[in-house]
């Protein structure tokens, strides 16, 4: 425990003067002057200033959730794991006294809290672009009281979900220095996600786990469902990820998906597929 | 007590043995170097000696310990420089230490005092993308050098710098064992850069160990010989084996007595004046360290030439 502090300790003194820890304030600023624009467009069909805010907050969590978190994920997962990989740092942290898995937990736990304080800085524009557009509406009727609590509230669901795939990036872009690679697994999976939302597998399907959390999708409400997935999924697949990385031999990530491991996936994904199909078809 | 101890250390890589069966012994105190050309397996060893890769055979023990079984004890003990340093180079050099300084846990204070050490006090502020090759490097030392450590594990510190940085670092690694009684173990591929600053070494050709040992005794290999000049080549390579001399043609043009002392040389002299052959060249001298490096280096490794 002591090391894993010490290990955390050292991660955040590295993010100064990174671009990881600008994109926290620039990423949910682009999505927030987005629906900004949109609000503005808006204001003169909301029956009340009081929806238009509560529109405008769901659009902005929306976006955010489906589209935009899973993006910002990959990017910082890549980012973090990009200045060990870039001028080989492995070779130097994996020669002091620390266990291994200290490194990929303290990794996993930065680009955690990075995914969250996106997210907060996120309701805190959310918050101002509301403002902003209500006091910009002087025509409407006031209607009711803005729900400050509930946005932070799905928020904070939004994050756990997407524990998990927090957890998947952390390990694609640990055990590979391949920028690519990391991007190609975040874009690939966010694009899927776009196909998946309204079909029943939805549900499970980690890059739609944020979103599933705030009941917008698929028609069931599967927010407990996504909770559960992407925080205990995500404790699982860190577990998982940190045992294999203590347990590796050398100090250099791959650099290339190997022929064997591409093999192994689509294997594994395929079977995931078929036992999905089976027990939808037996419901 | 020895500082690093290995028992039939060995690496394979597919179906090339990088490391094979060595059986290193490195004494407490002073300069070590680990010499051999570029891929005779140092770095190999060294990142086993790090607990970076896993040996498929044998063991290293340092300070006494397994190394397998006590490595994060062991480590608190050990600083390491492998090939080129690792550095954040969005940080400045002091808070690049801060950052190891952190992992380790240990006392703020050891910052100046390793950048006092590698003499970085100076640019201790400036973003290590601004550094030259050599204070990145006087930087990498630095963090190797962090944690007090007693045993420095250096790989190629040298590769790259420019004389200046060379003879800068030289001088730095030289006043390791003297001022702090730090063991260093110092791995390069060039005995000439070995040879100024170790007093025992090891040669490794081809994942195998060739010698060990003092460097003293490997100058005990040198061989002597005498190279003489004379205006009638062809006369005097006669001449001289008929006074029973063992006399060979050298490179350059002249003749060569190898083995011979300086009794040799006056009576090999004498002989070529009374048959009136000009000398104009006498020469007692020994083959160079450097030589038999590379006569060790460029023949494929053998059981029996290991010490």
């Amino acid at each position: 425990m002591n090391s894993l502090l010490r290990a955390l300790h050292a991660e955040v003194f590295k993010l100064r003067r990174t671009l990881a820890f600008r994109m926290v304030f620039v990423t949910p600023a682009l999505v927030a002057l987005l629906q900004f624009f949109i609000g503005l467009n808006q204001r003169k069909g909301a029956p009340t200033a009081g929806q238009l805010r509560e529109t405008v907050f769901q659009n902005i969590l929306s976006v955010w959730a489906i589209f935009m978190l899973p993006l910002f994920i990959t990017l910082e997962t890549a980012l973090l794991t990009g200045i060990e990989h870039g001028e080989r740092q492995w070779k130097h942290l994996l020669a002091l006294p620390l266990p291994r898995h200290v490194y990929f937990l303290a990794k996993f736990v930065v680009a955690a809290l990075l995914a969250g304080a996106g997210t907060l800085v996120l309701c805190v524009y959310a918050l101002v672009v509301g403002f902003v557009l209500v006091r910009t509406s002087a025509g409407l009727p006031p209607g009711p009281p803005p729900e400050f609590g509930q946005l932070f509230l799905s928020g904070l669901k939004v994050w756990v979900a997407a524990w998990l795939i927090v957890a998947i990036h952390s390990w694609v872009s640990l055990r590979w220095s391949s920028f690519t690679l990391a991007l190609g697994t975040g874009v690939g999976g966010t694009f899927f996600a776009l196909f998946a939302a309204s079909a029943k597998i939805g549900k499970y399907y980690p890059w739609l786990l944020p979103v599933n959390a705030l009941n917008l999708v698929g028609g069931e409400p599967r927010d407990r469902l996504a909770l559960l997935l992407g925080g205990l999924g995500g404790a699982l697949v860190v577990a998982l990820g940190s045992l294999e990385f203590s347990r590796k031999d050398g100090d250099e990530p791959q650099t290339s998906v190997s022929r064997r491991f591409v093999v192994g996936a689509v294997a594994v994904g395929l079977a995931v597929a078929v036992l999905a199909m089976f027990l939808q078809s037996r419901r | 007590m020895l500082a690093i101890e290995t028992g039939d250390l060995t690496k394979r890589f597919a179906d090339r043995v990088a490391v094979d069966a060595v059986n290193l012994r490195v004494p407490s105190a002073g300069v070590f170097g680990f010499l051999g050309p570029n891929g005779a397996g140092k770095t190999t060893t060294i990142r086993m000696l790090l607990g970076l890769i896993r040996p498929d055979g044998g063991a290293v023990k340092l300070f006494g310990e397994n190394l397998s079984e006590h490595r994060l004890g062991l480590m608190r003990r050990v600083g390491a420089l492998v090939e080129s340093p690792s550095l954040y180079p969005h940080l400045t050099g002091r808070e690049n230490l801060e950052v190891t300084r952190r992992l380790l846990g240990a006392e703020r204070t050891l910052i100046d005092r390793a950048l006092d050490i590698v003499r970085l006090v100076k640019d201790a502020g400036r973003p290590v993308r601004e550094y030259s090759l050599g204070m990145r490097q006087r930087l990498g030392l630095a963090l190797a050098l962090l944690n007090r450590p007693d045993l420095l594990i250096l790989d190629e510190p040298t590769n790259g710098l420019d004389p200046a940085g060379i003879h800068e670092m030289r001088d730095l690694i030289r006043r390791l064992p003297v001022e702090f009684g730090i063991t260093v173990f110092l791995s390069s591929h060039l005995l000439s850069e070995v040879e100024q600053i170790a007093n025992h070494i090891a040669i490794v050709h081809r994942g195998r160990l060739l010698f060990q040992g003092m460097l003293d005794d490997l100058r005990a290999r040198q061989e002597r010989h005498v190279a003489i000049g004379v205006t009638d080549h062809e006369a005097a390579l006669n001449c001289l084996k008929d006074a029973k001399f063992q006399v060979e043609a050298g490179t350059d043009g002249r003749l060569v007595l190898p083995g011979a002392s300086e009794e040799d040389a006056i009576r090999a002299n004498a002989v070529l004046v009374e048959r009136g052959i000009g000398v104009f060249h006498l020469a007692l001298s020994r083959t160079s360290l450097e030589d038999i490096f590379l006569a060790m280096t460029n023949e494929p490794a053998t059981e029996d030439r290991a010490l």
